[in-house]
């Protein structure tokens, strides 16, 4: 029954993706007018950590309803715990229950556990497929941005590495939004990825 | 020569190569938990990617491990691996399989069907050996993180009933908040152990092994569905708790994890045995729920009061002893029906490896309750009348000691749940029958 009703992989995908680009979206305005601005109304400090933290807890049906393989399990898995980690350690700091602001590292860690998942759940190579080219980009995108909120755990007002951040998610949305299972990527698709489908 | 390294290093993380293409099964005939009138002429299985096939691509086993399947052959043009049958006399059937995806990676998967007769659940596959002393472990932990977060919530809001000192309340959250990420993690390991147990292959190959069988056709698989899902909403409403500081959402957390808690009921032997009714499962959920907020309380004496709130020491342990009073009765009277249900003759307690088990559990448990009415007869008085301190620190120790007991209960229940119980009678046939027959 529930077969049924599920949504198509890309569909999902569609959906993360459009709460990535909201988070890069608001992590982008609290760049360009500085922290001291974006704060003066008290409840946007909670706008993008609650958001990384409700997507964490959306990603559990995922893991759950999604699941074909064990490494695809522990990937789906991990995404919903750094997600929420990273998101409740941020809503955390703002609400000033946690005071050290190493707590940040936690969005690093999330960067650097997404990544490696993405990395190692796609056993095809870079243009086996236009999604095993997008899991190979998303996965080494997230591990060299895993700089940005290293830096901003150090310094806070760093301008370079807030917008890198910010520019993390609109990129993983850009490449979420593209993805489809079996297609071409740069002309490329390997005859034995199966028919084009999605 | 460093560089040269990092650079080999990076080109073996970005190129990891053809031999890990994989190719997914997307149908099969007959397909899972069917139940066939008449013997399929083949089984058939078509992939997402051309795939060879293997010698032994295709494994029909009969419930005694015959493999009746004939020599399977790939159609490379509909991406299929075919292997013919002989006709199957009336059973449960076992279909093995195994497929090289061109570029290299094998892939595995294990299902079930019947001819004749229901298919079993994949978990009793031809091969998978049952649940063994590793899935005992992570079952015991599994009850443990129950413990910590549904037993702490329920001490929380039924035993102290109002906010704790800061020192203690950040006890609470640390303790309940490990039983819950604990219990999503341990329930994926759990679920992943049976898994291996069914497909019955190497770890790199388990990894891309089909598990959705396990997933969507067992009791097992969906209850695990339900409770990671539930328990995934439990977390973010403690956290959340803890965030804003409203109990209400505590509430909110208690219940959902009582509700989900009934996962194990529904998908344990009070479900799936013969002789089992909505009354067993509510049983098995009162006296599962009973033994969590009674273990859990405990460690939240322990752990949280003892060290953290003095000043809540004694009214904190009187209203737990009156509540566990309750549980231990809920506990006694579950416990009893179901032990009833399970052994249909006395004689199986001392006969069979599940009755063993189970005298072991009921020893640990008259321990554990012999412990808890000497705290509830002897201490909680003289807490009442208004013992001395010493006496108030040297209960901690008591309680330690009957928490240890506790747990052993705990492992000894794990232990059970992975265990078969002693076979029911086979039903009579109706006096009707028998004289018609004659």
């Amino acid at each position: 029954m529930i077969a049924g009703i599920m949504p198509q992989a890309e569909m999902v995908h569609w959906w993360f993706a459009s709460g990535f680009l909201m988070l890069g979206l608001l992590l982008f305005a609290e760049a360009l007018v500085g922290p001291e601005v974006w704060r003066r109304r008290p409840w946007r400090a909670y706008l993008w950590p609650g958001l990384a933290f409700s997507m964490g807890v959306l990603m559990w049906p995922v893991m759950a309803f999604y699941t074909n393989s064990a490494i695809h399990m522990v990937a789906h898995g991990s995404w919903a715990e750094v997600l929420m980690l990273a998101g409740a350690a941020e809503l955390g700091v703002a609400r000033g229950k946690l005071h050290s602001q190493y707590w940040r590292l936690t969005s690093s860690l999330a960067l650097v556990v997404s990544g490696t998942a993405f990395i190692v759940h796609e056993q095809n190579h870079w243009l086996f497929s236009r999604a095993a080219f997008l899991h190979h980009a998303l996965g080494w995108t997230a591990l060299v941005c895993a700089v940005f909120p290293l830096v901003l755990a150090f310094r806070p007002r760093s301008i370079a590495a807030a917008s890198g951040f910010a520019m993390f998610f609109v990129t993983l949305a850009v490449l979420l939004y593209c993805d489809r299972d079996v297609a071409p990527i740069f002309g490329h698709l390997s005859q034995f990825a199966g028919p084009m489908h999605r | 020569m460093r560089r040269a390294l990092v650079i080999a290093a990076l080109a073996a993380l970005a190129l990891p190569g053809a031999a890990f293409a994989h190719a997914s099964l997307r149908n099969e005939s007959p397909s899972y938990k069917q139940e066939l009138a008449r013997s399929p002429g083949q089984v058939l299985l078509q992939f997402d990617q051309s795939v060879v096939a293997l010698p032994k691509a295709i494994q029909v086993f009969t419930p005694d491990g015959k493999n009746l399947a004939g020599t399977p052959r790939a159609i490379p043009a509909q991406r299929e691996i075919v292997a013919s049958l002989p006709k199957l006399p009336k059973g449960p059937y076992t279909v093995r399989w195994q497929a090289l995806s061109n570029d290299g990676h094998i892939v595995t998967g294990v299902y079930t069907f019947g001819v004749g007769v229901p298919a079993p659940p994949v978990t009793e596959a031809v091969g998978a050996q049952g649940p063994t002393r590793t899935e005992d472990i992570v079952r015991w932990l599994y009850f443990l993180s129950l413990a910590l977060i549904v037993g702490g919530l329920g001490f929380q809001l039924l035993v102290v009933r109002g906010p704790l000192p800061p020192r203690a309340q950040r006890r609470f959250f640390w303790v309940t908040g490990i039983g819950a990420v604990g219990f999503l993690q341990v329930g994926i390991v759990s679920f992943l152990l049976r898994g291996e147990d069914m497909l019955q292959v190497p770890f790199g190959r388990f990894l891309y092994g089909d598990l959705s069988p396990l997933a969507n056709g067992t009791r097992f698989g969906q209850t695990f569905i339900a409770m990671t899902l539930g328990f995934a909403l439990v977390t973010a409403f403690l956290y959340l708790s803890w965030l804003t500081d409203v109990r209400a959402l505590l509430w909110v957390a208690f219940v959902l994890g009582l509700v989900f808690a009934s996962g194990f009921s529904l998908s344990g032997h009070s479900a799936a045995d013969a002789g089992h009714s909505w009354l067993s499962e509510l049983a098995d959920w009162v006296h599962l729920t009973a033994a969590m907020l009674w273990v859990g309380g405990l460690v939240q004496l322990l752990v949280v009061v003892w060290p953290g709130a003095p000043e809540l020491r004694r009214t904190a342990f009187l209203r737990f002893s009156r509540l566990a009073t309750v549980l231990v009765a809920c506990l006694l009277v579950a416990g009893t029906y179901l032990s009833i249900l399970r052994f249909p003759n006395v004689h199986d307690l001392w006969t069979t490896g599940y009755g063993h088990v189970l005298l072991i559990k009921l020893s640990l448990v008259a321990l554990a309750l012999l412990w808890g009415a000497a705290h509830h007869f002897l201490a909680a008085p003289r807490l009442a009348a208004g013992a001395a301190e010493t006496v108030v620190g040297r209960l901690s120790r008591s309680m330690l000691g009957e928490s240890a007991v506790a747990m052993a209960v705990l492992l000894a229940a794990a232990i059970l749940v992975d265990s078969k119980p002693p076979p029911q009678p086979a039903p009579r046939a109706p006096v009707a029958a028998h004289l018609g027959r004659r």
